[in-house]
């Protein structure tokens, strides 16, 4: 049996803003933005770590939090 | 050789208690009480109106406005399934039987004692059966179920000249026998499954989703489906790719004979509609009855079975099975008394039946008590290991927190496997 990983990153379909905002994930569009931050981490390994936050109310009231990978520039849903 | 033996609506016609003449209007069983609201079996006559098992009442109804609802008595149609068991195994049969209606038997001991041929066996099989039932005979379970479907019961001729009217098997073609059952001998088998469709497959309840997939794939008949290779099917279907292949081919699982249970039982007329704490009495009372019965011979009970009889008709049964066998009355009662709420309607009887016995009883009381954080550690151990034998290894996990206060979700937490251990008695 082996150990699972929990919250780990979904890659996501967002369409964003030029601001880099997210404008739409998937089909629903972002209603809010109530928080945004960015995370830095391992900057001292070869291997830094930079990510762009967003919580994200959608249309229909789900709430989700996304964040665009600054280094790839791709997009990813985390449970947070 | 296997033998099937198979009634089609056995749930019905057990329900119709004798009034067989009822198959020959638009009739279905009744939904469960309780239950969903869809028809469970229905006749003949009210399949040409394009109604189903499963169907839901309300179209079932507008279908055809004439659809007589029979209410369902499980009871019934358990204690006549164990009748045609018990008159199988009078010929010698060991049956394996999962549901009512439907019934395996090696056929190859029992040769030497019917005549030397299988079709001895089945005359045999049919003298204790009645001529309601399909008999097919090949050389799987599959296949011989296949061939109970392609049977026809034929009347028995009146006046005839005496000569049996029946097809012997010549070129590895099947033998049809004067009773209309099927006997399909080994080197048939392929020819005889070839032409059915892959929906027989549902037969088979892990196989249940396949044939819409196969059909989808433009593989519809069993020939088809033996054509493809083994490696393509264990890649594309995994295991019941492979099983539904061997059942194609004419190869099955070998038969798994049960014994049948051992009949302890009792049951308690109660003098009105009972309800609440009067049932919990009379269920007090049965259990005592049930434990104090001398074929217990002092052993535990693993599984019981519990049914009423309705004052308006119908009969209702549940099985519970404990999760440790045990000949407590406490500890069975309180498994059983939680199923009594499930009572859709009032009751006139309750039964009790043993279904399953367990080792003797020999449990011997601790010198010490147990702390209650180590009953309660013994308990969850107890229920994961239920839990992993009912849904798998990875039923029981638990979440361990790695780094919580980590800015990456991803870090905080891992799942892991669930140690009886992990059960503290910190209430987590």
């Amino acid at each position: 049996m082996s150990v699972r990983r929990l919250g780990a990153p979904r890659p996501a379909h967002v369409r964003a803003r030029e601001d880099g905002r997210p404008l739409a994930i998937g089909d629903a569009r972002v209603e809010a933005t109530p928080e945004e931050w960015v995370v830095e981490d391992r900057w001292w390994t070869g291997r830094s770590l930079r990510r762009r936050y967003f919580e994200l109310i959608l249309e229909g009231g789900r709430n989700v939090v996304v964040f665009r990978d600054l280094g790839g520039g791709d997009w990813f849903e985390q449970r947070s | 050789m296997t033998a099937c033996v198979l009634y089609l609506r056995f749930a019905l016609l057990a329900a119709l208690d004798g009034r067989a003449e009822l198959l020959g209007v638009p009739v279905a069983l009744a939904p469960d009480p309780g239950g969903r609201q869809v028809v469970g079996e229905v006749s003949a006559a009210a399949e040409t109106f394009g109604i189903a098992a499963g169907m839901r009442v309300g179209e079932a109804l507008a279908r055809c406005p004439e659809l007589r609802l029979v209410p369902p008595d499980p009871e019934g149609m358990r204690s006549a399934w164990g009748r045609v068991l018990d008159r199988l195994g009078g010929i010698g049969a060991e049956c394996e039987s999962d549901r009512a209606g439907v019934a395996y038997f090696q056929v190859g001991g029992l040769r030497g004692l019917h005549g030397g041929r299988a079709e001895g066996v089945l005359a045999a099989a049919r003298r204790v059966v009645g001529r309601a039932a399909r008999l097919g005979c090949g050389p799987s379970r599959f296949a011989s179920y296949a061939a109970a479907l392609q049977a026809r019961p034929r009347p028995r001729r009146r006046g005839g000249t005496g000569a049996p009217r029946g097809r012997p098997a010549i070129g590895g073609r099947p033998a049809i026998a004067a009773d209309g059952s099927i006997v399909v001998p080994d080197a048939a088998v392929g020819a005889f499954l070839a032409p059915l469709p892959v929906t027989l497959l549902r037969t088979r309840p892990e196989l249940a989703e396949l044939p819409e997939v196969l059909e989808r794939l433009g593989i519809r008949t069993l020939g088809e489906l033996a054509a493809l290779p083994a490696p393509a099917m264990a890649e594309r279907f995994g295991h019941p790719g492979l099983l539904a292949l061997d059942l194609a081919r004419g190869r099955d699982t070998p038969l798994e004979p049960r014994r049948p249970p051992e009949p302890v039982g009792e049951r308690i007329d109660l003098p009105e509609a009972a309800s609440g704490p009067q049932l919990e009495r009379a269920l007090e009372l049965l259990l005592a009855r049930v434990l104090a019965r001398r074929e217990r011979r002092g052993r535990t009970v693993r599984a019981l079975g519990m049914s009423a009889r309705f004052v308006e008709g119908g009969t209702w049964r549940t099985r519970v099975t404990l999760r440790q066998p045990s000949a407590e009355s406490d500890r069975i009662r309180t498994a059983l008394v939680t199923r009594l709420a499930e009572l859709p309607a009032p009751a006139e009887s309750l039964g009790l039946e043993v279904e399953a016995f367990g080792p003797p009883a020999h449990d011997q009381g601790r010198l010490l008590g147990d702390s209650p954080a180590m009953v309660r550690r013994r308990r969850i151990a107890d229920a994961v290991g239920q839990a992993r034998q009912a849904a798998g290894a990875e039923a029981a996990l638990r979440v361990l927190e790695i780094d919580p206060g980590s800015r990456l979700p991803e870090r905080r937490a891992v799942l892991a496997p669930f140690e009886a251990g992990d059960a503290d008695g910190s209430g987590r």
